[in-house]
């Protein structure tokens, strides 16, 4: 990608997550809790401009079965791509599918990674799934899904 | 305002151009969720939280985060990058209140 | 997160604790992941502070010449604390020693209970990273009165639910679960070669010292100061348990 592109396309990203975080949404009246309060099925069908994403092996996310603690659980995102500047992957996005704002981290990367892996910690209020939303460089949305039990919360 | 402290880590310690390493930065923050209440007082502890990490490598931008308030209070990012020449890299991370920090490494290949 | 300051439990209902630990035994993958965030533990930026602290009272060079050892000497003598210290005249933890380093070198003194100390502590535990544990509770007079000290108190109920250390724990209620939290063994956690630790909990860096008033105040127990006489030897005590272990600063702990 070109620099000057890159450029654009980042200052989009910020300036519209500045604000209102990533998507322009009318908050959920009914229990406004959060700053940020965002269900799942909408986060997903905001940046998949609705199209929805699929399934795929090529999307390794790790967490673990059962969370010590709910403040503090590791979650790692891999996804099979040549990070090419025809190939690779734009972002990765990941959700705790239950928390108020599901919304917990979006990594946009470029070929200059050489390897299109984050991981990061997240907190999770209760046993839930985590999702990864991940969006490759020809437009398509690819997805990977998996529980986690929470005995302690993290959000006390 | 106070510096927030904060940390790249590279790994391996050595390595070659060409190669890609993987890179930790971590930070000191509380990553307030804005629906916390203060044990004490009862009150509600307002959110406060990283929203934006940039990655920058002698220049050019390799990679951006929206950050928000559901990760762990001093949260750590993994990410990899190509070596691609002797320099710098720099992160610059903003939070939901304004601020602005940066922190940044040497980078040195070996052969 | 329920706080739980309070823990309504005696010591029958404690010893009838069912050893439930399948409902919460994590397999193998899970320990391997948890394992694999010791690779970035938060508390590295602390350890890294506390060195920078140190570099401000001297570094490494100006511990080894305060402590009297050569600076290749210095990790295996770290590795040796609680120690009796002879300009000191008494049994000390880290912490203490690095007050009478403040207060010598014309520094401001630092108390315990202070996040600075606590980053510069780590950093010059963390020093010895890789060496064994190897305090001698046999040195000396001194160093054998601080581990019978230690170990009255470990063993001794107090507190309004007559609670001691060993109450929780001894091997006859080791892994009994306690509000989801399994009861540790100090020796097989390596306990005296961990702290200062990463608690996720509390999303902070504390001592070990830290970490025993913790567990006083969970169990209802008289809080004894840091760095009191007591407290000291009670490190002595919990320390010796992991001695031939390897120091692993910071930990990361729940
Ligand atoms: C009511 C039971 C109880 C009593 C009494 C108790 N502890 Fe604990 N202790 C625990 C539990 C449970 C944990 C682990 C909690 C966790 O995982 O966060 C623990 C953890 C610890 C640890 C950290 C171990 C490690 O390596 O992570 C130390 C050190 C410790 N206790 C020392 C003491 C001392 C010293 C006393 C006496 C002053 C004491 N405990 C009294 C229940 C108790």
């Amino acid at each position: 990608m070109k620099r000057r592109d890159f450029f654009k396309k980042l200052g989009t990203v910020v300036a519209i997550s500045a604000v209102a975080p990533m998507m322009s949404f009318g908050a959920d009246e009914k229990k406004a809790k959060g700053p940020n309060e965002l269900s799942y099925e909408k986060a997903l069908e905001a940046i998949t401009n609705g199209k929805g994403a699929k399934p795929s092996a090529k999307v390794h996310l790790k967490v673990p079965e059962i969370a010590e603690n709910g403040a503090v659980v590791p979650v790692s995102v891999e996804v099979d791509s040549p990070m090419t500047e025809q190939d690779y992957v734009k972002t990765i996005h990941i959700f705790a599918t239950k928390n108020n704002n599901s919304r917990c981290l979006a990594v946009h990367f470029t070929p200059a990674n050489g390897k299109a892996m984050l991981a990061t910690r997240v907190k999770l209020g209760s046993t839930q799934d985590i999702a990864a939303i991940v969006e490759m460089s020809d437009g398509t949305f690819l997805s990977a899904s998996q529980s986690v039990k929470v005995t302690i919360g993290g959000c006390g | 305002m106070e510096k927030v402290k904060s940390l790249i880590k590279i790994k391996p310690n050595t390595y070659k151009d060409g190669e890609v390493v993987k890179v930790s930065f971590m930070v000191m923050h509380p990553m307030e969720t804005g629906m916390r209440k203060d044990k004490k007082t009862g009150d509600i502890v307002p959110a406060e939280y990283i929203n934006n990490v940039k990655f920058d490598y002698n220049g050019a931008v390799i990679t951006t985060m929206n950050v928000w308030e559901s990760l762990s209070a001093n949260p750590v990012f993994t990410i990899y990058m190509k070596i691609n020449g002797a320099g710098k890299l720099t992160v610059t991370f903003t939070d939901s209140k304004g601020a602005v920090n940066e922190t940044s490494s040497k980078i040195k290949p070996k052969g | 997160m329920k706080k739980g300051t309070t823990i309504a439990l005696s010591l029958t209902l404690l010893a009838s604790l069912s050893f439930s630990g399948e409902q919460f035994a994590m397999s193998d993958a899970d320990r391997a992941m948890y394992a694999e965030m010791l690779e970035n533990n938060p508390a590295d930026i602390m350890v890294a502070h506390g060195e920078e602290l140190l570099s401000d009272l001297g570094g490494e060079t100006k511990l080894a010449k305060y402590l009297g050892v050569s600076e290749t000497e210095l990790p295996k003598y770290i590795a040796g604390f609680p120690r009796y210290i002879e300009k000191f005249g008494m049994v000390v933890g880290l912490g203490q020693m690095l007050q009478g380093m403040m207060h010598d070198s014309k520094k401001k003194v630092l108390p315990l209970a202070n996040s600075d100390m606590n980053d510069l502590l780590a950093y010059t535990k963390s020093i010895a990273n890789d060496e064994l544990i190897n305090i001698d509770v046999n040195a000396n007079q001194h160093m054998k009165d601080a581990y019978a000290l230690g170990k009255i108190t470990f063993d001794t109920k107090r507190g309004g639910r007559g609670l001691s250390c060993l109450s929780c724990h001894s091997p006859d209620v080791i892994g009994t679960i306690l509000r989801t939290q399994p009861l540790p063994d100090l020796r097989v956690n390596n306990t005296g070669a961990t702290w200062p630790a990463y608690r996720m909990t509390k999303s902070n860096l504390t001592t070990l010292q830290g970490r025993m008033q913790g567990c006083m105040q969970n169990a209802l127990l008289a809080v004894i100061p840091l760095g009191s006489p007591d407290m000291v030897a009670l490190e002595v005590y919990v320390t010796d348990k992991a001695k031939g272990q390897a120091i692993a600063i910071p930990g990361l702990k729940r």
